[in-house]
């Protein structure tokens, strides 16, 4: 059963996973502290918003682990979830930058 | 709804094999996490009548305290004075030394006897509910906490791709097999409809567990990571303790908790933790207000100032916090299931109860679709590793259901020995886990099932034995709540006895190349 290439197969699912767990996780990161950023987080343990940005690491990781197999290659994972950081680390440097 | 068929495929690969690498380990974390439901119960069957004089009242703890403070100084950095007592919390005032998470602890409990002088003892409430928490919390792992936390972790991330893939692949065909479970002559359509059945319609509650149980396993990560990058804190000060402690008397544990009662008239104070840190003096109240989802597996807490017994902090204390912390506590109520009473209380034990239902169905499918696959490839013989893994999913299941049984009804017989240990409650759990499984895996799952029921329903029965061992003077009953632990161990009981004939007309009907066949299990012997 060989697939069309435009066709979606689980072959390449050591790429896509791995992407995930790495890009994913840090663009997790990059998501939770524009949020505590925009929000006004003080402290990240003693804040109800600082802990709601740990929770929100949850579902946000798990999904770019669950969706990471619409990507058609690895490789195109990587580079896909590469340019999702830079532009969220970016926004995330430059509010920082705004905010003093 | 329409998805492309390729997506599907992809899915359904996904689906088996996060599954099949998390479906032994998540039926352990929910069959054990079913029974910590009634954690407290447990822990009260389970714990001998206290050894130590009637305990003194809540008026006089000072007089307790004084005294304990006297003999042994070490306890002023940190005691528990508990309000509400029972065979589970036998006494008045207990202190613990050494770190409980991260070493060897011990605990020691105090009373006063009929003359006033100072009891202590190191014998308190069983330790088997806790163990059996700690099963739970490291999906059976018998590793230390910071090595089974972590693949723990692993598991619920499996597990959390495991649901998304799940309803991606029953999307298609939901309105078609919603409803229907179709029993009847192909027993693997049977299994995939119960299991599409229990997995969409508990579906919100394996989102809230695999989502909790991520931040459980990685919150020291997922802090760590997001403080690296974080601005650094402006620090105010954190409500500290009370400065210049001589200054003024503190207040005796009973004026505490009444002074706490006309703060928070719903709130039921069961333990005053007294501590004493660098930055003063605090009482730390762990109680319970079921109106209110709470923040501990079955307490809220406040902070408490102990002089004048004004709340200082109400972050954790359920319905006095503010709407972030509110839901925060909504996050952790909805995996303790500690809100709502009994009624909440055995909705979650069912449902738990259908999750590891739900691993064990999902295992049988993968194995079943391999054995198809395989036919396809040629061989009609079953793989080795397909046959070790009917065997494994099958038995570590009932394994882990004896091994728990035996090793809660010892509780009431390893005192006789004096070896009411938590040490002794892991061998007592290990040992028939690890000797079930090892027979699983060599006789095949087909041989071996229907044996294995039985043993599982009589370790069940053991669990309403130690309790009689009480007729004959060994042992104890509390009686009341405590009742339905054997209640409902023969009710398990009963079941597995149901459902071992059915196990062994199975193995003896299967088609020969099944894994459930008894007869090709004997072949491969």
């Amino acid at each position: 059963m060989t697939a069309s290439p435009s066709q979606l197969t689980s072959r390449p699912w050591l790429g896509k996973v791995s992407a995930a767990l790495v890009l994913g996780f840090t663009a997790s990161v990059a998501l939770t502290g524009l949020y505590s950023l925009l929000s006004g987080v003080k402290d990240p343990f003693f804040d109800a918003r600082g802990q709601i940005a740990m929770w929100m690491m949850a579902p946000l990781w798990s999904g770019f682990l669950s969706f990471c197999f619409f990507f058609r290659t690895g490789l195109r994972a990587w580079a896909r979830l590469f340019a999702v950081n830079l532009i969220l680390w970016s926004a995330f440097v430059a509010l920082r930058f705004i905010q003093g | 709804m329409a998805i492309r068929t390729d997506i599907i495929r992809v899915y359904k690969d996904v689906h088996g094999w996060v599954g099949i690498c998390s479906g032994i380990a998540l039926f352990i974390a929910f069959y054990a996490g079913a029974l910590t439901m009634f954690e407290d119960v447990i822990q009260r069957w389970a714990s001998p009548p206290p050894a130590l004089a009637a305990a003194p009242s809540l008026e006089r703890s000072p007089e307790l305290i004084a005294k304990v403070l006297e003999a042994h100084p070490e306890a002023a950095r940190s005691f528990d004075v508990h309000v509400a007592l029972g065979p589970e919390q036998p006494a008045r005032l207990s202190w613990t030394v050494g770190d409980a998470e991260h070493g060897p602890a011990s605990t020691f409990y105090a009373s006063l006897d009929t003359d006033g002088a100072l009891q202590v003892a190191e014998q308190g409430p069983s330790g088997v509910a806790q163990w059996i928490d700690v099963l739970h919390q490291q999906v059976g792992l018998p590793f230390p906490h910071e090595i089974a936390m972590p693949i723990m972790g692993v598991v619920a991330l499996l597990y959390a791709m495991a649901l998304v893939s799940g309803v991606i692949i029953l999307l298609p065909s939901l309105i078609k097999d919603l409803f229907a479970v179709r029993i009847g002559r192909n027993v693997k359509r049977m299994w995939l409809d119960i299991h599409n059945v229990l997995g969409l319609f508990s579906l919100p509650f394996h989102i809230v567990m695999a989502l909790s149980a991520i931040v459980f396993a990685f919150h020291d990560q997922f802090y760590m990571a997001q403080g690296a990058v974080a601005p650094p804190p402006a620090r105010e000060a954190r409500a500290g303790g009370s400065p210049a402690p001589e200054a003024r008397a503190a207040l005796s544990p009973a004026e505490i908790v009444a002074r706490l009662q006309r703060q928070a008239p719903g709130f039921e104070p069961l333990t005053l933790g007294f501590q004493k840190g660098p930055r003063g003096e605090s009482v730390r109240v762990t109680g319970r207000d079921t109106r209110y989802p709470m923040r501990g597996a079955t307490f809220g807490v406040a902070v408490v100032d102990p002089y004048s017994g004004a709340i200082k902090s109400s972050d954790y204390m359920p319905g006095l916090q503010s709407a972030g912390f509110a839901v925060l506590s909504s996050f952790f109520a909805l995996h303790f299931g500690n809100f709502g009473g009994p009624l909440v209380q055995w909705s979650y034990f069912l449902l738990g109860l259908g999750g590891a239902f739900l691993f064990y169905t999902g295992n049988l499918l993968w194995i079943e679709s391999r054995r198809r696959r395989e036919r396809k490839a040629g061989p009609v013989a079953q793989s080795r590793s397909t046959r070790v893994l009917a065997g494994l999913t099958v038995c570590s299941s009932l394994g882990c259901v004896a091994g728990i049984s035996v090793t809660l009804a010892a509780a009431k017989i390893l005192p006789l020995f004096g070896a009411a240990t938590t040490g002794w409650h892991q061998i007592l759990y290990y040992a028939p886990f690890l000797a079930m499984t090892a027979w699983a895996v060599h006789r095949g799952a087909a041989r071996s099932s229907a044996p294995l029921m039985r043993a599982a329903a009589l370790a069940c029965l053991a669990v309403p034995a130690a309790s009689a061992l009480a007729l004959i003077g060994i042992g104890w009953n509390h009686g009341g709540a405590t009742w339905w632990i054997d209640i409902t161990a023969v009710a398990g009981a009963v079941l597995l006895f149901y459902l071992a004939p059915r196990a062994a007309q199975r193995a003896a009907a299967a088609p020969k190349d099944s894994v459930w066949s008894a007869e090709a299990s004997a072949q491969a012997a």
